[in-house]
């Protein structure tokens, strides 16, 4: 039988997180959004609370979180701030690949010095030239003795201006294509890494995305996470595990729209009544509840397969892709509940809409999660 | 030094209150419980103690009905507490405070108590007798409306401060001593993720009440009402204190007309 209910260690790890979300970020989301801030200072409290490394194990100094945890503490996160959400969970995104192809040595040397302060990693797979075919990607890396030395640019990259350790996937031979990509960690420190400036963006504003120049980088062979050619793989069981998470992030900012739309038309009157009176706004408040009850469940299920261990890639994608789909439209839903005030900067919908739109696009666009969806369709026809 | 916290499940301060059927009391169904206000200093208070203390240990002692009252202690060993004692007080409602205090005194009597400390009044009743009946079933002397606990250990004594009307007042006591602190002078923490897991794991240790016998107490809640809904406020969204000079400017200039 199937059981929706949440334990009370879940109940205490959500509590949690919605209390940060609502005294400590929310506060802050609109005045970074205005100003594209970066707000260490609330970063750096997500990271003493335990909110930062949710998915490293305890022994390496992490949370230790599965991913419907995960979930629950992102959806929270969200409902105050999808662009700190962003910032507070690349890390997961970044580290995942050490946790699945690392080598325990590995994940000694680079997770536990990591997890034991406050510190940033990026996760650095899309290029100038192209994210969504990842076998087509250019950065290459040259074997020299016990080192590789790598060449070429990222961009895109969440927290790059800020990370102290990079997972870069280059290619050893780009004609080998997706057989060419490799997996690296990459300290900041090492010559020949430029991280560039953050870029200007449409929403998830108090985020920092950027690119990193990778001229001529010496990086040790032992820093090589499984072997030539393994990153391909490592990058997409990286993206099975973390874009569950995108889904309740989504469904943050969703819950947080319908929210502001249903107590607006309730306050807001026209024709004599309050606007949640009117049919019209009543279905599309309805309307607004029923995408975000599917999506939370989307995500609550797909995370729960990767929970006991499968694989979920067409759960994963379907929760991700209907739930940054459901964001866009329940943002700009409530937009349109607000009437013009929702058009104005000075009122909170219009930030959920720009933030929204981000999740269609980002951990997987959605037209490739379509394209992955359907292909697993397919698989099971023939 | 041993020290004891008391504290009580109250409802959470976003959440929708509504009257039980017979209308005596609160309903609890879909109310959150937690640990808030006046009782989050008081664990804050005991914390800073231990931390200035070594070896001394908190002991969080609850009582009320399950669930809720469990939780509270899971969230005080999460907070730090050493370990926890829960009254269970049976599914009864709003039992009278000096039977509350009769059963807390039974509960804590058999613990080490060097000090103990509570909030000095609850924050849902707001009643305020449980910390006076209490040091007086242990026999204890007690004082209300804390702030800045310290042991001098050169004299054995606790110090502390006493807000008053015209000034600031400050006392010593010997042990033991039953506090009663007032709410959010010491800013209390938040639990850590990992301390909240490892709070789960943590036994509890259950004791049946003592005398919270019903129609017993000397006194019973008979009736609960919310306060009627109020009219002609007006709630003005705002994001950063600028905004909301300015959004009240604009309103008592143009609406209110209180000045041109
Ligand atoms: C704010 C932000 C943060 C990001 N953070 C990171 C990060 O931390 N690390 C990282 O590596 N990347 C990151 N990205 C990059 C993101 O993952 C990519 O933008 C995304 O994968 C799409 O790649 P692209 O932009 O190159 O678009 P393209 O791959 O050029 O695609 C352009 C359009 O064509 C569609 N398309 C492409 N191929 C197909 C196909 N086969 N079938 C149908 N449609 C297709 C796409 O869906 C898209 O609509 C971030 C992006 C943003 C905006």
């Amino acid at each position: 039988m199937p059981d929706f209910s949440l334990s009370p260690e879940q109940e205490s790890l959500r509590d949690l997180a919605r209390k940060f979300a609502r005294t400590e970020m929310a506060p802050h989301a609109a005045e970074c959004d205005r100003t594209a801030r970066f707000p260490e200072e609330i970063y750096r409290k997500a990271f003493e609370l335990g909110l930062m490394n949710l998915n490293v194990p305890t022994e390496y100094g992490g949370s230790g979180l599965g991913v419907l945890d995960q979930c629950l503490i992102v959806e929270e996160l969200a409902y105050a701030c999808g662009g700190m959400t962003t910032s507070i969970i690349a890390n997961c995104l970044a580290l995942e690949p050490i946790l699945l192809g690392g080598t325990p040595e590995q994940k000694e040397r680079f997770l536990k010095p990591f997890c034991a302060d406050y510190q940033f990693a990026s996760f650095a797979l899309t290029e100038p030239s192209g994210g969504s075919d990842a076998g087509a990607l250019r950065t290459r890396a040259r074997r020299e003795g016990d080192h590789y030395v790598l060449d070429g640019e990222k961009c895109f990259i969440t927290n790059a201006p800020h990370a102290s350790l990079y997972t870069v996937f280059a290619t050893v031979d780009p004609a080998l294509r997706h057989k060419g990509v490799t997996a690296f960690v990459v300290p900041r420190t090492t010559e020949g890494v430029t991280p560039g400036k953050d870029e200007e963006k449409m929403g998830h504003r108090a985020s920092s995305t950027g690119t990193v120049r990778f001229d001529g980088a010496r990086v040790p062979a032992a820093n090589r996470l499984g072997g030539e050619g393994d990153g391909f793989s490592l990058a997409m069981r990286t993206l099975d595990q973390t874009r569950t998470p995108i889904g309740s992030l989504a469904t943050g900012i969703a819950q947080a729209a319908l929210d502001h739309a249903a107590a607006y038309a309730l306050k807001r009157h026209s024709f004599g009544k309050p606007i949640a009176e009117h049919q019209a706004i009543q279905i599309k408040l309805a309307n607004m509840a029923q995408s975000i009850h599917a999506a939370r469940l989307l995500t609550w299920h797909a995370a729960w397969k990767i929970d006991r261990g499968e694989r979920g890639t067409l759960e994963s994608s379907i929760a991700k892709c209907f739930a940054s789909d459901a964001a866009l439209h329940v943002a700009d839903e409530a937009l349109q509940t607000f009437g013009g005030y929702g058009y104005m900067k000075e009122y909170p919908v219009e930030k959920l809409l720009r933030d929204a739109k981000l999740t269609q696009i980002y951990e997987g666009a959605n037209e490739i999660q379509r394209s992955v969806i359907a292909r697993e369709l397919l698989r099971s026809y023939e | 030094m041993e020290i004891v916290v008391c504290v009580k499940p109250v409802p959470e301060g976003e959440t929708r209150l509504r009257a039980s059927a017979d209308g005596a009391s609160l309903d609890p169904e879909a109310v959150k419980f937690v640990l808030a206000g006046y009782d989050e200093s008081a664990v804050e208070q005991a914390l800073l103690l231990k931390e200035s203390l070594p070896g001394s240990k908190v002991h969080a002692v609850s009582l009320g009905p399950a669930p809720r009252t469990e939780e509270v202690l899971r969230a005080a060993i999460a907070l730090g507490c050493d370990a926890a004692t829960w009254v269970d007080s049976g599914p009864a409602a709003s039992p009278d405070p000096i039977d509350v205090a009769r059963a807390l005194a039974a509960a804590l009597a058999p613990l080490p108590h060097d000090l103990v400390l509570l909030g000095k009044q609850a924050g849902d009743d707001e009643e305020g007798l449980v910390p006076a009946a209490l040091a007086e079933f242990l026999g204890v002397p007690d004082v209300g409306h804390v702030v800045d606990l310290r042991w001098d250990a050169g004299r054995s004594r606790f110090t502390f401060r006493r807000a008053v009307e015209a000034g600031q007042e400050t006392w010593e006591a010997p042990a033991p001593l039953v506090v009663a602190l007032q709410q959010a002078w010491n800013d209390p923490r938040t639990a850590k993720l990992p301390a909240i897991l490892k709070s789960r794991k943590v036994p509890i240790a259950r004791v049946p009440p003592v005398a919270l016998v019903p129609g017993v107490g000397r006194s019973q809640s008979v009736r609960f009402e919310l306060p009627p809904p109020r009219s002609g406020a007006r709630l003005v969204d705002f994001q950063t204190p600028e905004q909301a000079a300015e959004k009240l400017v604009k309103l008592l200039r143009e609406e209110a007309k209180v000045f041109p």
